[in-house]
């Protein structure tokens, strides 16, 4: 008997088979001993279970069972606590240190770019430095090549109080 | 079907509690009964699968899938459990059923004690009717031979 065959008669036991196949079915047991020993077996082990009672007895008691599904249906239905919210600050040091950041890389590249000084002018700007400590005032036109200084007498600090005047070259 | 007293009943747990946070999808197309037990089946399968991708494969395994010896096992003429009372015919089958492969375990339980046919088994199990078949009659055979030997055990 292949294993079609064999299929085929426990289809043939537990009812799974159309009419007609069951019918051939069933002449074929009458008159193959084979298939007969084959379905016998089968059906002794179907009878077996049939018999078998599943029920079985629990090692602990109703009440505990039941609470303990009460208790897991509680918990998961008891919303999770949500996370301490962030004090303001917290939120917004989280934007204010990048955009610091950013505004530092600007400056810098501006500085880079333009630099200070002379160079840095446009022609023909007139430019005032004033140098309280020492009491001087200077102007510059580049434009002109003109440079022009200032000085306060008597000084407002110890150093410009002192005897010498210091020149230009 | 499970075979593992702890687990079962950590599961059966869990299928109420599915069945309390489902209960709205309960439309009463079936009883309540055959509703849960579908859950309970779901998870014990669930569970089962967990378990066999945490085994080793072995050819031991893949034979057993396939139905390895029991093609080859001879016909079991005298009925292993005639004339066994109830208590005995109970720890017999338990002890029978706890040497087969979950696979076969299954498909054994969900026939003879849930009633299920072939095809709704297959759907539950996710696999094709004739891989159903081929497991409940090798789980079938191999009941059979272990059951005819816990009869010599117990008789000699």
């Amino acid at each position: 008997m292949d294993h079609d065959e064999q299929l085929k008669l426990q289809a043939f036991l537990d009812g799974e088979l159309p009419e007609g196949e069951a019918r051939e079915a069933a002449e074929w047991v009458a008159r193959d001993r084979e298939a007969a020993a084959m379905l016998e077996e089968l059906r002794h082990t179907r009878e077996a279970l049939a018999g078998f009672e599943t029920g079985t007895q629990l090692p602990e008691s109703r009440e505990f069972f039941w609470s303990k599904v009460q208790r897991e249906i509680q918990r998961r239905e008891t919303p999770a606590p949500e996370p301490a919210r962030a004090p303001l600050f917290t939120v917004l040091r989280r934007f204010l240190v990048p955009a610091s950041a950013l505004a530092l890389v600007f400056a810098a590249t501006v500085m880079v770019i333009r630099p200070a000084g002379p160079l840095g002018g446009t022609a023909g700007t007139e430019i005032e430095t004033a140098l309280s400590d020492s009491g001087a005032f200077t102007y510059r036109d580049y434009s002109a090549g003109t440079t022009l200084v200032w000085l306060t007498y008597p000084a407002d600090n110890e150093d410009a109080e002192s005897d010498e005047i210091g020149t230009l070259e | 079907m499970m075979h593992n007293e702890e687990e079962a009943i950590d599961l059966s747990q869990e299928a109420w509690v599915k069945g309390w946070q489902r209960l709205r999808q309960f439309q009463g197309e079936s009883s309540f009964g055959t509703w849960m037990t579908r859950i309970v089946i779901n998870l014990c399968l669930d569970q089962l699968r967990k378990h066999k991708r945490q085994r080793t494969e072995s050819i031991e395994a893949m034979d057993e899938e396939s139905g390895g010896v029991e093609r080859q096992m001879p016909v079991v003429m005298v009925n292993p459990t005639a004339g066994l009372e109830r208590g005995e015919l109970r720890q017999r089958i338990d002890r029978a059923l706890g040497q087969l492969s979950y696979e076969h375990r299954t498909v054994l339980v969900l026939h003879e004690f849930e009633e299920m046919e072939y095809k709704e088994i297959a759907k539950t199990m996710g696999c094709s009717i004739g891989t159903v078949m081929s497991r409940l009659f090798y789980a079938r055979r191999k009941l059979a031979v272990l059951l005819a030997d816990l009869k010599k055990q117990d008789s000699v």
